[in-house]
């Protein structure tokens, strides 16, 4: 059974590599859960979400979603752009 | 025993499931499971995965649940020549790890392996060379037993979606795992060999 679990562990460590090199390994579970809704929703879109949408879908706070954002755009995984359509609103985009 | 049980047990659920999943998104698309091949075949993942992780204990699982999709979910029963198939497509993956540890990449988990299982990189590269072998083998058979399964017959066309689809479905169920299992788990830094 020790060997049957080492080989289940040898799995997981290989997928934790798999989310290393896509640089969320460090993210703390709200924050995944951030980066996930982001990607959920400009896969079934198409185009850039923005802030609101964020946290309409994830169920997360407005203050934790900025808090995350922040921290997405210091890591150059996201970038904000200003919306050409309302200039009040700013557009989530992948570096 | 128990390992071998366990190992079994765990490598039909997950190739039977994938299966199952593969087949209906064929059906939402009104295409039926068939012989010229999908472009995302998810159970190619189930055949690297157990036999990397588990080795050639989970073969048996493996071919049952090969040939147990097609019976309980499109009341197709195997011909001797389906089963054939089916046992050449797991076959691929050991027949791949043979022909890597000839070339010096023998398995391990490691860093210092050739061939590191603990290395996504690595397990793409089995994904790509068994795929090959599924792909050329399988069509080899086909065409060799001139079987015509859904009016189509074996040629490059279809050695191409072969191994074209075995890969992008491997690499699908394979970014699927790690998004679904990491959040799941918190690991230790400096664990990752």
């Amino acid at each position: 059974m020790k060997t049957f679990l080492s080989d289940i562990n040898d799995a997981l460590i290989m997928l934790g590599s798999l989310e290393n090199d896509l640089a969320i390994n460090n993210f703390k579970p709200n924050e995944k859960k951030v980066f996930y809704t982001i990607v959920i929703l400009q896969e079934s879109s198409g185009h850039p979400c923005n802030i609101s949408d964020v946290v309409e879908h994830s169920g997360l706070s407005r203050s934790s979603v900025y808090k995350t954002l922040k921290k997405l755009v210091s890591g150059n995984i996201i970038e904000f752009e200003q919306s050409r359509d309302d200039k009040r609103e700013f557009l989530i985009k992948f570096c | 025993m128990k390992y071998f049980l366990s190992v079994s047990a765990t490598s039909f659920t997950f190739s039977f499931t994938l299966w199952i999943i593969w087949s209906y998104f064929l059906m939402q698309a009104n295409l039926n499971p068939s012989w010229d091949g999908s472009l995302i075949y998810l159970p190619h993942a189930a055949r690297v995965l157990c036999l990397v992780y588990f080795g050639y204990k989970s073969i048996p699982a493996l071919y049952l649940a090969e040939i147990s999709g097609p019976l309980v979910f499109g009341s197709v029963i195997p011909d001797p020549q389906m089963l054939f198939l089916a046992m050449v497509s797991v076959l691929s993956v050991p027949f791949a790890l043979f022909v890597l540890s000839i070339m010096g990449f023998s398995l391990g988990h490691t860093r210092q392996s050739p061939l590191n299982k603990r290395n996504y990189r690595h397990i793409a590269l089995i994904v790509m060379v068994s795929a090959m072998f599924n792909a050329l083998l399988v069509n080899l058979v086909l065409a060799e037993f001139d079987v015509n399964y859904f009016g189509k017959t074996a040629d490059v066309i279809q050695v191409a979606r072969f191994f074209v689809g075995d890969i992008l479905g491997a690499a699908t169920v394979i970014v699927v795992l790690a998004v679904t299992f990491r959040p799941l788990i918190s690991r230790p830094k400096g664990n990752s060999d």
